[in-house]
């Protein structure tokens, strides 16, 4: 993981004093309302519909088992002794009071965390692969690329007032576990013909309003000049991206005004200037960098550890726990474990003070003192010896955080909608728990086979729906809150945008809705097949004429 | 309006400034041939000759919108440009101050004017603005502090051009 040295703590730890200047100017009357909007957004404060939220960095989704205890530790502090992990990977406290949130900032600095660019029009924290390092096959770390970006992008001088927010995700397995094709920027970590690795870019990604898949810009980049690039992209943006419409100013609306190839045309003439300069990345700091990534010390096993496969046997429900949520380690006698954040009755991503102090010391425990955060609000403990398992799912039943329900329908990704934003048009909480109570159970959700269902309070679209396999958006009709289906996006690498199914829906239905579309997907389906596969292969129209049938 | 140089506030300002009207070009004459002139992109597009010819100090002044290439050949010409700041949202002058400092390797004065306040100057300062126009209401000594609130500098720029790994 990676560590701060003496500097980099000290920007940290200067940028809660400038921070705590800027709070302290805004309450004495000297900054004005609509300038500490900007200033609090780029340190991750929004005012929410009824108390300010802080969203803090996690950055490509690792924490220290440290940092882990210090978030339960604010959370009780100062706030409900809960947090909310979110679909980027970073954490939010729901209920800090303005005046304390230096003081939480000065806390956190403590364990090297900080709320830097978790919002605003500025590049926002770099998200990356959950299981990245312990995955088979995968072309590089993408962790060290993703800190190095941080690093170039955190209180970057130039691009701290763009257009609008900016997001860029870094990815080097088969499997596209980021998103990185709904993102600002995709950085894809591949090997050339010449057996290089280098980058393949991405860029104009994105959802909200317009959800748009990106479109490459560069099919092979060289390792050096990642910064060089990344810069002539942003600068390009911040002067050419539209600032008059807040709907129209995302780069997405940029590269489609001008054409891709005139956009590339601009990018490139901007990098053949710059490449090779001071931005080149010198060998030594890439090596720098990757030092603190190295693998932990694993012990040596020869094949599969005996008193595990004997567990298996014995025990039913670990071994559904084990199939459905802990995934393959590239290491022989490990696992990778996710910790559902996906109780019945709770917002997903949300957990207790008391569960963080749980996790931080299973992960001592279990997996070298490291946790990781899921693109799909969830957590991850990343190797876990064979051996260790079953009483691992012990005590995660315990904390119940064994919700064998990982990559169900019960493993929605859902905004905090009305209950918590200012921006809402519809509740959503309520509906998961809808849903959740509907579909409660597994043997069905397990027969149903891979399902992302994904739900947001409004078209900001923050739990991504248009790339849910299922979406589903809240809307708003005459004051009640009314929900909108879409079939068959993708967020992985077959990234795709779902269709709209028909007319909005009260809220009542949802959970019928939902039912009725999976009674025809049950109908539909070819052997084996993923939901995601029959609606491209059958299409929106099966599942149309079944959940519009008017009742005769 | 108080002004910044080099991160100290100066009270004499060698500059006036002339304005164009609906697009219609200022009366040069108005000021003193010696004296130094600041004048908007249209009108230093319409009377470049003249405002070449005089003996004091040039100055153009432009905003979000200007293409900088345009401007490139003059700049030889120039010993000031000021970039315009409309709102406090608007992050287009960081770009083009490292655009004239860094890749047309203008040398001159740049000044940031407009909406300039306390907590944008120090990343003007980084960009290549060396000279701050602050407005009566927004100014104060304290200010100036803003320069060195974060002493760290992660990123290269147009005050240092070393990123971090380099310095
Ligand atoms: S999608 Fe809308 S309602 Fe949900 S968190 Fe984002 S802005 Fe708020």
């Amino acid at each position: 993981m990676y560590l701060y040295n003496e500097r980099e703590q000290q920007l940290i730890e200067q940028r809660v004093e400038q921070y705590r200047d800027q709070t302290r100017r805004y309450l004495a009357g000297e900054i004005p309302d609509e300038e500490f909007r900007i200033l609090r957004l780029q340190n991750g404060l929004y005012i929410q519909r009824q108390a300010p939220m802080l969203r803090i960095a996690i950055n490509y989704g690792l924490l220290s088992s440290r940092q882990m205890r210090a978030l339960a530790q604010v959370s009780r502090d100062y706030d409900k002794n809960y947090a909310h992990f979110t679909t980027r990977q970073n954490v939010q406290l729901n209920w800090p009071e303005l005046e304390k949130v230096p003081d939480i900032l000065a806390d956190l600095a403590k364990v090297q965390m900080h709320a830097i660019q978790t919002s605003g029009s500025c590049i926002r924290s770099v998200t990356s692969d959950h299981f990245a390092g312990i995955v088979a096959g995968e072309v590089e770390d993408p962790r060290p690329w993703s800190e190095i970006i941080r690093q170039w992008a955190a209180l970057h001088p130039e691009f701290a007032y763009l257009p609008r927010k900016f997001k860029i995700a870094v990815s080097a397995a088969e499997e596209d576990r980021a998103a990185t094709q709904v993102h600002d920027i995709g950085v894809h970590i591949v090997r050339n013909d010449q057996g290089e690795v280098g980058f393949e870019v991405l860029v104009g990604g994105g959802l909200g309003r317009t959800p748009v898949i990106g479109k490459q810009i560069r099919p092979f980049l060289e390792q050096q000049e990642l910064l060089s690039y990344l810069e002539a992209i942003l600068r390009v943006y911040n002067l050419h991206g539209r600032r008059d419409n807040k709907y129209k100013s995302r780069i997405k609306i940029t590269v489609n005004a001008m054409g891709i190839d005139k956009f590339r045309e601009l990018v490139e003439a901007e990098f053949e200037r710059t490449r090779g300069g001071e931005l080149r990345l010198p060998e030594a700091e890439i090596e720098r960098v990757k030092a603190f990534f190295k693998a932990p010390d694993y012990e040596q096993f020869d094949g599969d550890d005996a008193s595990y496969l004997s567990e298996l046997e014995q025990d039913k429900d670990f071994a559904i726990w084990v199939e459905r949520n802990s995934f393959a380690h590239k290491v022989p006698g490990y696992r990778a474990v996710t910790l559902a954040l996906k109780a019945l009755l709770k917002a997903p991503g949300d957990i207790t003070d008391v569960q963080m102090d749980a996790v931080a010391d299973l992960a001592d425990k279990y997996s070298f003192g490291e946790v990781r955060s899921t693109h799909e609000q969830n957590l991850v403990l990343a190797h876990v010896k064979q051996s260790d398992l079953y009483s691992l799912w012990k005590a995660l039943s315990e904390l119940e955080l064994a919700r064998p329900v990982v990559g169900t329908l019960n493993d929605m990704i859902c905004c905090p909608g009305l209950d918590f934003c200012s921006l809402a048009n519809a509740e959503t909480l309520g509906v998961a728990e809808q849903i959740q109570n509907r579909f409660d159970d597994l043997d069905y959700l397990y027969d149903l086979g891979e399902m992302k269902l994904k739900m947001s309070g409004c078209i900001n679209a923050c739990a991504h729906h248009h790339v849910g396999h299922i979406g589903i958006l809240g809307v708003d009709k005459n004051g009640e809150s009314y929900y909108q289906f879409t079939l068959g996006g993708s967020a992985a690498e077959d990234a795709s945008l779902g269709k709209v199914l028909g007319k909005s829906i009260p809220k009542e239905q949802v959970a019928e809705m939902l039912e009725k579309i999976l009674s025809v997907f049950v109908e539909q389906r070819e052997e084996g097949e993923r939901f995601i596969d029959t609606v491209r292969r059958v299409g929106n129209v099966p599942f149309k004429e079944r959940v519009y049938a008017t009742n005769h | 309006m108080p002004l910044i140089i080099d991160q100290q506030p100066v009270q004499q300002d060698s500059w006036t400034y002339l304005a164009s009207e609906e697009g219609v070009a200022p009366d040069l004459s108005s000021v003193a041939d010696s004296s130094d002139l600041l004048v908007d992109w249209s009108c230093f597009q319409q009377c470049k000759e003249q405002l070449l010819g005089r003996s004091g100090g040039l100055g153009v002044r432009i905003d979000g919108f200007a293409n900088l290439d345009e401007l490139s050949c003059d700049l030889d010409q120039l010993s000031l440009v000021a970039i315009e700041f409309p709102s406090f949202a608007d992050g287009r002058g960081f770009s083009q101050a490292r655009l004239l400092r860094d890749s047309l390797g203008f040398a001159g004065q740049i000044r940031a004017v407009g909406d300039v306040t306390w907590d944008r100057l120090r990343f003007m300062h980084r960009c290549g603005f060396d000279a701050m126009e602050v407005s009566e209401d927004r100014y104060s000594e304290d200010m100036l502090k803003a320069f060195g609130e974060i002493e760290v500098r992660l990123q290269g720029a147009a005050d240092d051009p070393r990123p971090i790994y380099r310095q």
